[in-house]
C-alpha cells in the first residue's frame, strides 16, 4: 500500500507571517500595561508636592504625611473595617447556609432558590441600593409605613450595621457560589457514610459538611471583605448624609467636595487602599493554593441522598423566600413604583400621584445621553475586552510564552482593586499621555477603557474553566499536524471555546453597563454614563427620574442575561467565583 | 523513512528526574515500543520527540537531522517536525467531521481543494472509515475515533509515527483487533513507529524491539524474546510477565552453567550464565512459570539434575493452561502447564537454559 507514501506531493507547512511569540508578547504587554500601568502615574502623583497638571513640583512624601495626620482618615478606616467585617460575617453565614440547604437538603423549591439567590449580584448594584433607600431608607416608603401606620420599628439603614446589611445582601451570592461549587465538587458519599454510621442529619452537617467547606468559607470571606472595603455606592449614598465616612467615600469627597481639593493626598490614600487590597488578594491566593481555585465542576454523577429537614423544610424555605422578597424584590418594585409617581409617601395612595414625567425626562438631556453612552461603551467595551481576554487566556494557558505564568494573577488583579482607585489611576494616566490621553479624557472611550480593565477578571474567570476542560492534547494534535500556535488556536481551541466566549461577552456587557465608580473621576458633561448620572442626580434630589433610569438599567440587564440564558449558568457561576 | 536517534535525554520536574539519561535508536521502518509502569516517563519521552516537552539535556534527531539539541539550544517547533502522533485520548477534534479532522493538516499545508479531497478519501479508505466521513466524533465508537486519530496522523505522510497508549481506552476484545490492525498497517506502510504502552502483552505481540523503562531510567532494550527470556534485571523480569525468582550462592562453575545453592530445596542448581560469576557470591535467577516442567512424582523422565520435589498447594484452571502453586521444601514456585498433573506430589524440572541471572 504505497497509498500513504506519496500519491500527492505534500508541501511542508509554511511559517506564519508573524511569529507566534510576537503576537503573544504584544498581548502580554497590552494586558499588563492596561492593568498595572495606570497605577504608576498614581504612585507618581501621590508623591509630589502639587498636582501633576501644575508645572514644576518635586518628589516628596508630604501627601502621605498629611494624609496620615488627618484624624478623619483614620476614623474612616475604623468605620470601613467595621463595615467590611460585619458585611463579611453576614454574607458568609447567609451564603453558606443557603448553599448547604440548596445542595444538600430536601428544602422545598431548592432549585428555584439556587437561581434566585444569585439575582442581587447580577442586578445593577447602584440601582439596588437606590431601591433600598427608596423603600427602607430614612423617609422611605415602607420605613414610614411601618413606623407611622403600624408603629413598628424598622432597621435604620443609614447606620453602619444597616449599611452592612445592604452590602451583605449584595455580596451574599459570592459566598453562596463559592460554597455551592465546593459542595458540588465534594463527594457526598462522605456524608452518606456518616449517616450510615448512625449520625443524625444535624450531626452530619456539623461534623462533615461544614468542616469540608472551610476552604470555601475562608476564600469567600476574604473576597467579600475586600469587595466591601472597596465599596463606594452605599457609603456615599447612605453614610455621607449621616457624616459616617468610609475610606472610599472619604477619598471621593476629598477629591470632589473639599474647598481645596488635594489630588496628591487622595492619590496617597488610593495607594494605601491599593496596597491593602493587594495584600488581601495575596492572602486569598495563599489560602486557595494556586490552581485549586479553578477546579472545574467535574460533575460527580449520581444523585446524592438529601439530608431530611423534617419539620424545618417549610419554615426554612419561607425564610429564604422572605429574605429574597425584602432584599431584592421589594427594592426593585419600589424603584418601579417610584418612577411613576410624583412622590412616594404612605400618606397618599400611589395611584393618586401617577405621572409619566420621570420617564419623559429620560428621553432628553443628561439622562438620554447617559443611556446612549452606556449602551455604546457596553457593546464596544464588551467586544474588545472579550477579545483581549480570550487571547490573553490562550497565552496564559496554551502557549510557551516565557512570562505567561504572570498573566492569571494580573488578569484577576482588578477584581480586588477598588473601582475608585482604577478611576484615579486612569485619570492620571490620561493626563500624562498627551494627545491620546486627552482624547480619551474628553470622550466616552476613556471611561470605557477604565470599565473594561475593571471588569476583565469576569471574562477571565468565565473563560478559564472552559479552556481547562478542553484537553491540551486537542491543540497538540493541531500542532503536530503542522499548524502554528495561532492557526491551532483559531482552528481548534477558539471554536471549542465559543460558548465561554459568548458568556464572557454577555457578562462583560452587563458588568460594564452597571459599573460606575471608576467613572466618577473621569466623567465630564457630555460623556456621562448611567451609573454616574444616577449617582449625581440622586444626590441632587431628582429621585424620580433616577428611579426610572435604574428601572431601565435593571431591565436591560435582565433582557441581556435572558438572551444569554442558554449559557446563563456558566456565565454566572464562573463569573463571580474568583 | 528515517531512523530516530535519541541521546542522553534528561528531563526534570522540580526535583524529580522524569527522564534520566534516556538513549535509544529506532531503525528505519521499525516498530519500537516504550514499555513501563505508569509514571515511568514514557509519555515524557514521546512528547519530547514530538516537541511538546523540552528536555533539560540531550539530543534528538530524525533521519540524521537534529530536531532538538539542548547543548546548541536547538528546539524545532512541534508543528515543524512533521511527525504523526496519536494521543491516548485520541484528541479527535469534536467540532469537526471525520473528513474535516483529516483535512485540517492538509489545509494547513495549503493543498488545493481537489487534491485535498482525493488525499483525505484515500486515507479514510486506508483506515476503514470511508462511510463515516460526514459523521462527528461523538457519533463514532471508541475504535472508530481511534482510527480517525490514526488517519489524521497519517494523512500528511509524516516521517515517523508516535502512538501514546492508543489502545488503553478500548475494551479488551477491540484492543486485540486494533493491535493486529495497527501492526499490519504499520508493516505495510513501513513507517518508523514509536509505540508507548504499559501493557506487556501489547508490547510483546506488536513490537520489533522493546525498551523497558522504570523511574525515567532505561532498564533494557531488546527484541520481545530477549526481554522476555533474558531479562536484564529483576525489574524487567517482574514487569514483563510472571516470574519465579530464586536466590542462592554460587557454588561453582561448569561449562556455560553456574552451580547455585538455593537453600535446602535446590542445591546444585545449574543455571546458564554468559560469564562466570564470582564463587560464593549471591545470585538471583529468574525463571518463567511456563518454562518449569511439572510431572507426577512417579514419572521416570527428567530424573536428572535441576529437578526438585515439590507439593502442589493450589491449582487454577485458566482455560488454555493450569497454574500450579508449588512448595519445594520451602521454596515457593509458580508453574504453568497445559497438562493436568494428577497428584499433589510432583517433580519440577528447571531447564538451565530457561534461567536468566537478574542480580
Ligand atoms: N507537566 C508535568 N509537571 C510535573 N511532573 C510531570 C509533568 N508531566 C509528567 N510529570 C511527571 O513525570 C513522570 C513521568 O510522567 P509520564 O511521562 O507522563 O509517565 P508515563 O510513563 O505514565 O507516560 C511522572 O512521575 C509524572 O508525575
Ligand atoms: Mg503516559
Amino acid at each position: 500500500m504505497a497509498v500513504v507514501q506519496k500519491s500527492i506531493a505534500l508541501p511542508r507547512p509554511r511559517r506564519p507571517l508573524l511569529p507566534a511569540g510576537a503576537l503573544q508578547a504584544a498581548v502580554w504587554i497590552l494586558v499588563v500595561g492596561l492593568i498595572v500601568g495606570p497605577f504608576i502615574p498614581m504612585l507618581y502623583a501621590s508623591a509630589r508636592d502639587r498636582p501633576l497638571y501644575e508645572a514644576g513640583g518635586i518628589l516628596t512624601l508630604e501627601p502621605y504625611r498629611q494624609l496620615f495626620s488627618d484624624g478623619e482618615f483614620w476614623k474612616a478606616w475604623a468605620n470601613t473595617l467595621q463595615y467590611a467585617g460585619l458585611t463579611t460575617i453576614m454574607a458568609v453565614i447567609g451564603g453558606a447556609s443557603v448553599a448547604i440547604l440548596v445542595s444538600r437538603t430536601n428544602l422545598v423549591w431548592r432549585r428555584a432558590f439556587g437561581r434566585l439567590i444569585l439575582l442581587p449580584i447580577l442586578l445593577p448594584p447602584l440601582g439596588l441600593v437606590l431601591g433600598w433607600i427608596v423603600v427602607w431608607g430614612p423617609g422611605g416608603y415602607l420605613a414610614n409605613l411601618f413606623s407611622q401606620r403600624l408603629h413598628l420599628a424598622t432597621l435604620a439603614i443609614d447606620t453602619i450595621p444597616g449599611m452592612s446589611l445592604i452590602e451583605a445582601s449584595r455580596l451574599l451570592p459570592v459566598a453562596y457560589m463559592t460554597c455551592e461549587a465546593a459542595l458540588a465538587r465534594a463527594d457526598s458519599s462522605l456524608e452518606d457514610a456518616a449517616r450510615s454510621a448512625g449520625a443524625t442529619p444535624s450531626r452530619v452537617l456539623r461534623s462533615v459538611t461544614i468542616p469540608m467547606l472551610r476552604p470555601a468559607l475562608l476564600n469567600s470571606a476574604t473576597l467579600i471583605f475586600t469587595l466591601a472595603v472597596a465599596s463606594l455606592g452605599i457609603p456615599l449614598l447612605l453614610g455621607t448624609a449621616r457624616n459616617i465616612k468610609f475610606v472610599s467615600s472619604y477619598l471621593y469627597l476629598q477629591w470632589t467636595n473639599a474647598e481645596q481639593p488635594d489630588p496628591a493626598t487622595v492619590s496617597a490614600g488610593a495607594m494605601m487602599l491599593l496596597v491593602v487590597a493587594t495584600l488581601l488578594l495575596l492572602l486569598r491566593n495563599r489560602l486557595l493554593g494556586a490552581e485549586a481555585r479553578y477546579v472545574s465542576i467535574a460533575g460527580r454523577a449520581g444523585r446524592n441522598a438529601m439530608l431530611p429537614l423534617r419539620g424545618l423544610r417549610w419554615p426554612l424555605a419561607i425564610t429564604i423566600a422572605l429574605y429574597l422578597t425584602f432584599s431584592t424584590l421589594i427594592p426593585v418594585l419600589g424603584l418601579a413604583l417610584m418612577s411613576v409617581v410624583v412622590v412616594l409617601t404612605p400618606l397618599v395612595a400611589p395611584w393618586k400621584l401617577l405621572t409619566w414625567d420621570h420617564w419623559h425626562q429620560l428621553s432628553t438631556g443628561e439622562f438620554h445621553r447617559a443611556i446612549v453612552n452606556s449602551l455604546e461603551i457596553s457593546l464596544v467595551g464588551a467586544i474588545l475586552a472579550t477579545a483581549l481576554v480570550t487571547v490573553a487566556t490562550l497565552v496564559a494557558h496554551r502557549s510557551r510564552f516565557p512570562l505567561r505564568k504572570a498573566l492569571p494573577f494580573v488578569l484577576l488583579y482588578p477584581r480586588a482593586t477598588p473601582g475608585l482607585i482604577i478611576g484615579i489611576g486612569f485619570f492620571w494616566t490620561y493626563l500624562l499621555t498627551w494627545g491620546v490621553g486627552s482624547w480619551l479624557r474628553g470622550s466616552i472611550w476613556g471611561i470605557m477603557l477604565a470599565f473594561c480593565v475593571r471588569n476583565l477578571p469576569f471574562a477571565y474567570v468565565v473563560m478559564y474553566p472552559t479552556l481547562a476542560r478542553i484537553g491540551e492534547e486537542l491543540d497538540r494534535a493541531g500542532r503536530a499536524a503542522g499548524a502554528g500556535w495561532w492557526r491551532t488556536c483559531r482552528g481548534i481551541v477558539l471554536p471549542l471555546l465559543r460558548p465561554a466566549i459568548f458568556s464572557a461577552f454577555i457578562l462583560m456587557f452587563v458588568e460594564i453597563l452597571c459599573d460606575y465608580d471608576p467613572a466618577l473621576f473621569l466623567v465630564k458633561p457630555g460623556n456621562e454614563v448611567i451609573g454616574t448620572t444616577m449617582l449625581s442626580q440622586f444626590i441632587q434630589g431628582s429621585v424620580g427620574p433616577v428611579a426610572a433610569l435604574a428601572v431601565v438599567q435593571v431591565t436591560i440587564t435582565l433582557v441581556v442575561l435572558g438572551l444569554g440564558a442558554r449559557l446563563f449558568k456558566i456565565g454566572v457561576t464562573g463569573g463571580h467565583d474568583a | 523513512m528515517p531512523e530516530i536517534d535519541v541521546a542522553q535525554l534528561v528531563k526534570t520536574f522540580g526535583d524529580q528526574r522524569a527522564l534520566d539519561d534516556v538513549s535509544f535508536t529506532v531503525a528505519d521502518g521499525e516498530l519500537f515500543t516504550l514499555l513501563g509502569p505508569s509514571g515511568c516517563g514514557k509519555s515524557t519521552t514521546l512528547m519530547s520527540i514530538a516537541g511538546f516537552q523540552t528536555p533539560n539535556e540531550g539530543r534528538i534527531a530524525v533521519g540524521g537531522e537534529a530536531i532538538f539539541d539542548a547543548s546548541s539550544r536547538l528546539n524545532l517547533a512541534a508543528e515543524r517536525r512533521n511527525l504523526g502522533i496519536v494521543f491516548q485520548s485520541y484528541a479527535v477534534w469534536p467540532h469537526m467531521t471525520v473528513f474535516d479532522n483529516l483535512a485540517f493538516p492538509l489545509k494547513v499545508r495549503k493543498l488545493s481543494r481537489k487534491d485535498l479531497g482525493t488525499r483525505v478519501r484515500e486515507v479514510l479508505e486506508l483506515v476503514d472509515l470511508a462511510p463515516y466521513e460526514k459523521r462527528y466524533p461523538h457519533q463514532l465508537s471508541g475504535g472508530q475515533q481511534q482510527r480517525v486519530a490514526l488517519g489524521r496522523a497519517l494523512v500528511y505522510s509524516p516521517s515517523v509515527l508516535l502512538l501514546d497508549e492508543p489502545f488503553s481506552n478500548l475494551d479488551a476484545k477491540l484492543r486485540e483487533r486494533a493491535r493486529t490492525w495497527v501492526k499490519d498497517l504499520q508493516h505495510t506502510l513501513g513507517l518508523t513507529t514509536i509505540f508507548v504502552t504499559h501493557d506487556q502483552d501489547e508490547a510483546l505481540s506488536m513490537s520489533d524491539r522493546v525498551l523497558v523503562m522504570d523511574g525515567g531510567v532505561v532498564q533494557q532494550i531488546g527484541t520481545p524474546e530477549e526481554v522476555y527470556r533474558r531479562p536484564a534485571n529483576r525489574f524487567v523480569a517482574e514487569f514483563v510477565g510472571q516470574v519465579n525468582l530464586i536466590t542462592g550462592t554460587v557454588a561453582g562453575h561448569e561449562d556455560r552453567n553456574a552451580i547455585v545453592d538455593a537453600g535446602e530445596a535446590a542445591r546444585g542448581l545449574r543455571v546458564r550464565v554468559d560469564q562466570a560469576p564470582q564463587p560464593r557470591s549471591s545470585l538471583t535467577v529468574a525463571v518463567r512459570p511456563e518454562a518449569l516442567i511439572v510431572e507426577a512424582a512417579g514419572d521416570a523422565s527428567h530424573n536428572t539434575s535441576n529437578t526438585l520435589l515439590a507439593r502442589v498447594t493450589s491449582v487454577a484452571f485458566l482455560g488454555d493452561h493450569y497454574q500450579y502453586e508449588l512448595d519445594a521444601s520451602g521454596l515457593a514456585l509458580t508453574a504453568q502447564s497445559p497438562h493436568q498433573v494428577g497428584s499433589t506430589d510432583v517433580k519440577v524440572h528447571i531447564p538451565p537454559d530457561a534461567c536468566a541471572v537478574v542480580a
